[in-house]
């Protein structure tokens, strides 16, 4: 019997329909994944299993009972739980204040009773099969203690249904290794596990159940065959409605001069001691776990942050931020004045715009990065993510084409689809073939490899290896963990 | 959001009638005969119409400058304190300009004085803002209580006429005409031409954020400081910019009580037109129409508390501007969305 059924579910934002009749059973005991490209409108699938969003049509039930009244506080008390991609956590509470935030357990005389929280999230630190650390302030945990919080939150409200957004797409292959094994321990458990995700190797590995999600529509949903890489090649033409494209090949280009030098910067603990150099047409990657410095090397070297030491030589540096919702964009702006931020003075003259050379540019920096739908007037936020990060990237490019001749990019294609990878992996490449220093950081290996001529390894702050692509997962992985450089 | 800011405007105006309709009853009056009677004092006669544009002009005025700022993320509480010492400054030196300064050149310089002591006073907010991060709330009220005190330890020290709380007549150059020399329905009403400088300013202020690069960026500045840091926008110093333009444009609102209606400055002119433009711009949402039709419904407010006072205590219509502000505000999105982010520090993780 299905936990959680869908039928016919609607939705429609303005003139886009984001869905349309939509049906759809989670059943208990599998891992259910859902794919498709960005805005094919899995987001807004899941949000209205999950209560957040009202179906313009169509119900949903748990059990075989109707989700009523429509909202997320039903369906959490309905046993329904959602793990966004970007996490809803509270950074100066610990990780037990946050489990027990809006479900704390009370004494008689109506105080907290923290030892029956901690009793009850003990049994659910070991469903998961991992140690939380409940007394440390969240804002001090890693990206992957995070999200087993999260995952912890939703199973302490007793959630019999878990729905992840892009959970791996913060996380190192052996992270997202264990999660995969947290979520089949969970599935085995009796739970239906919903997984919305990019990475068809991880369908591939790990789904029982896949659905196809393209344009709104359900294209198919299908028992998987786990582990066959036909699978990964039939799923891709499902979602594109074609065949897949053939990878991208790194052309081989001469590389000329230094174009970016860092020298030893330092600055408080985050960033130890950074060295590293760039080429002009030369892709230099830096592969990591998130949290050993990438965010603050890349606001040094994007000028936000002064070093406290060492030296940072070349430019003038053109910058794409890790956090595209709260660094790179504005998103109550329309899509124009996000292409060209920061750069109006451009477009002034004695203080006063010109609307014509603005359009113009606008509408050849929108059209060149093939944003859809490509209405400049848009607010940014009604992009799906994976436009956003192409409207983020089409200003870092342009500004290649101007005066920059460094590119630095956090994360090109996190939390975006095949198709769009590829066309911002193909902008990379010609960026580096037009003599363009480039640096590239990623905690995608994949995506590394096909890019770079170089892959940097960083951990606790410094660099601590430097591989050609061809190294094995093995050996960057060993290095990201903070092995001596060989 | 357009239909939103519809929405949250008639729910003011609907509880304002609400309000109105109760107070009256309560009081043992008939609203029915009262709102004749409102209407009458206000838009009924051109005098009415007249008064309803004189209190309607600093309010536009404080309006602007409160909108202006509220764009690009800050709240500037200091028009009150911005417009008396504005008041101050202008009517001190319309005083003793020579009699010979025709009123081509008088007029200007006293503007121009208003609008440098406006945002002289709301430079201190804006450094503190830039360079310590301080917040223009607080900073802002307490240069409100700072101008208070100042104003009158100026006028102990020789900025009054001797015995009195009022500044010596300013030059003839130096006043605005009354509307009432244009339109002669207006005679008798304290309306001058500063309406239509208020009125240049709003249409003035509406093409700049739009055509404007320093207004462009203001709005984007207060829309995510994060993202324009991020690409190099200097944003301490945009933010410090917005609150010396609020702090001008709230000194402008002195050409209405001091250069328009008085001719000298007195203690207690133009007081309230400052927190009046808080609610201006609540309901006027940055839009110049938007800011008019507000000023105007205060100033109706205003000019009607008189027109029933016999009747009941014209206090009923501060009531009324209040519950118009507060409707308005849990109404708005926008204030929503500021006092989450002044309360919350628990910002998600």
């Amino acid at each position: 019997m299905p936990t959680l059924r869908l039928e016919k579910l609607t939705k429609s934002y303005g003139d886009v329909r984001a869905v349309r009749e939509a049906s759809l059973a989670f059943e208990p005991g599998k891992i259910h994944a859902v794919v498709g490209e960005n805005g094919a409108g899995k987001s807004t699938l899941l949000q209205m299993d999950a209560g957040i969003v009202v179906p313009d049509a169509g119900e949903v039930y748990v059990d075989d009972a109707r989700l009523a009244p429509h909202t997320a506080a039903e369906a959490i008390a309905r046993g329904v739980g959602m793990v966004q991609q970007h996490f809803a956590l509270i950074g100066v509470f610990t990780a037990l204040e946050n489990v027990m935030l809006g479900a704390e357990p009370m004494t008689s005389f109506g105080r907290l009773d923290d030892a029956r929280a901690r009793s009850k999230i003990g049994e659910v630190a070991r469903e998961i099969g991992a140690e939380l650390p409940l007394d440390a302030l969240v804002e001090t945990l890693g990206v992957g203690d995070r999200q087993r919080l999260e995952i912890a939150r939703a199973l302490y409200r007793d959630a019999r249904v878990l729905v992840l957004d892009e959970p791996t797409a913060v996380l190192t292959p052996a992270e997202a290794q264990a999660l995969y094994a947290t979520l089949r321990r969970l599935a085995e458990a009796g739970r239906a596990i919903v997984v919305v995700t990019h990475k068809l190797d991880e369908v591939r590995d790990h789904a029982d159940v896949v659905t196809v999600v393209r344009r709104g529509e359900i294209v198919v949903t299908r028992p998987l065959k786990r582990g066959d890489d036909d699978e990964v090649r039939a799923l891709s033409a499902a979602i594109m409605g074609r065949e897949a494209p053939e990878p991208i090949a790194r052309r081989a280009t001469e590389a000329g001069d230094v174009a970016l030098r860092v020298d030893g910067v330092r600055l408080g603990r985050a960033l130890r001691s950074v060295s590293l150099c760039v080429r002009a047409g030369e892709i230099v990657g830096i592969a990591g776990v998130d949290g050993n410095g990438q965010r603050e090397l890349v606001r040094v070297l994007a000028g936000i942050e002064e070093a406290d030491a060492g030296s940072v030589e070349g430019g003038p540096v053109s910058v794409v931020h890790e956090d595209r919702r709260d660094e790179g964009l504005v998103l109550d702006a329309t899509v124009a004045d996000n292409l060209v931020l920061g750069e109006l003075d451009r477009f002034a003259r004695f203080g006063v715009l010109d609307g014509d050379a603005f359009d113009r540019e606008v509408a050849a920096r929108l059209a060149s990065a093939g944003i859809v739908p490509p209405d400049p007037t848009l607010p940014a936020r009604s992009l799906s993510g994976g436009n956003q990060q192409k409207v983020v990237m089409a200003r870092a490019i342009a500004r290649t084409r101007l005066a920059a001749r460094v590119l630095v990019v956090a994360h090109p294609t996190r939390g975006v689809d095949l198709g769009a990878s590829r066309a911002l992996h193909e902008q990379l490449l010609d960026a580096a073939s037009r003599g363009i220093a480039v640096l590239v950081v990623s905690a995608d290996l994949h995506e590394l490899r096909a890019l770079c001529d170089r892959i940097l390894v960083m951990a606790r702050g410094a660099i601590v290896a430097d591989m050609p692509p061809t190294a094995t997962d093995r050996d960057l992985g060993a290095a990201m963990l903070g092995a001596p450089a060989a | 959001m357009k239909s939103a800011g519809l929405l949250s405007t008639v729910t003011g105006l609907a509880a304002a009638w609400i309000a109105f309709t109760l107070l009256v009853w309560l009081y043992g009056e008939s609203p029915r005969e009262l709102a004749s009677q409102l209407f009458d004092g206000t838009w009924g006669s051109a005098y009415g119409a007249g008064q309803v544009i004189f209190k309607a002009t600093p309010l536009l005025f404080t309006g602007i400058a409160v909108d202006l700022a509220l764009r690009a993320g800050l709240f500037n509480i200091g028009a009150e304190g911005q417009l008396a010492v504005a008041s101050l400054a202008a009517a001190t030196l319309g005083a003793h300009l020579g009699a010979g300064v025709p009123a081509i050149v008088a007029v200007p310089l006293v503007v121009l004085v208003a609008a440098v002591a406006g945002a002289t006073w709301a430079g201190v907010p804006a450094v503190l803002r830039a360079r310590f991060g301080a917040h223009e709330v607080i900073s802002t009220i307490m240069m409100n209580r700072i101008a208070d005190s100042c104003v009158a330890l100026a006028f102990a020290n020789g900025f009054a006429i001797k015995g009195t709380v009022r500044t010596p007549d300013i030059v003839s150059a130096a006043r605005l005409p009354k509307l009432e020399r244009a339109v002669h329905a207006f005679h008798g009403s304290a309306a001058s031409v500063a309406i239509y400088i208020a009125l240049g300013v709003a249409l003035l202020v509406g093409a700049w954020f739009r055509r404007a690069r320093l207004g462009r960026e203001l709005v984007l500045v207060g829309k995510n400081p994060r993202a324009c840091a991020a690409e190099r926008i200097p944003v301490p110093r945009r933010l410090a910019q917005a609150l010396l333009l609020s702090g001008a444009i709230a000194g402008l609102a002195c050409l209405a009580t001091v250069l328009g209606y008085k001719g000298y400055y007195e203690s207690g002119l133009g007081a309230g037109a400052g927190f009046g433009g808080l609610a201006v711009a609540l309901l006027g949402r940055g839009h110049p129409v938007g800011l008019l039709l507000a000023a105007l419904l205060f100033g109706t407010l205003q000019q009607g508390g008189l027109a029933i006072n016999g009747r009941v205590p014209m206090e009923v219509m501060d009531v009324l501007q209040g519950v118009v502000i507060a409707a308005v505000a849990l109404a708005d999105a926008r204030v929503r969305a500021s006092l989450a982010r002044m309360v919350g520090k628990a910002r998600p993780a």
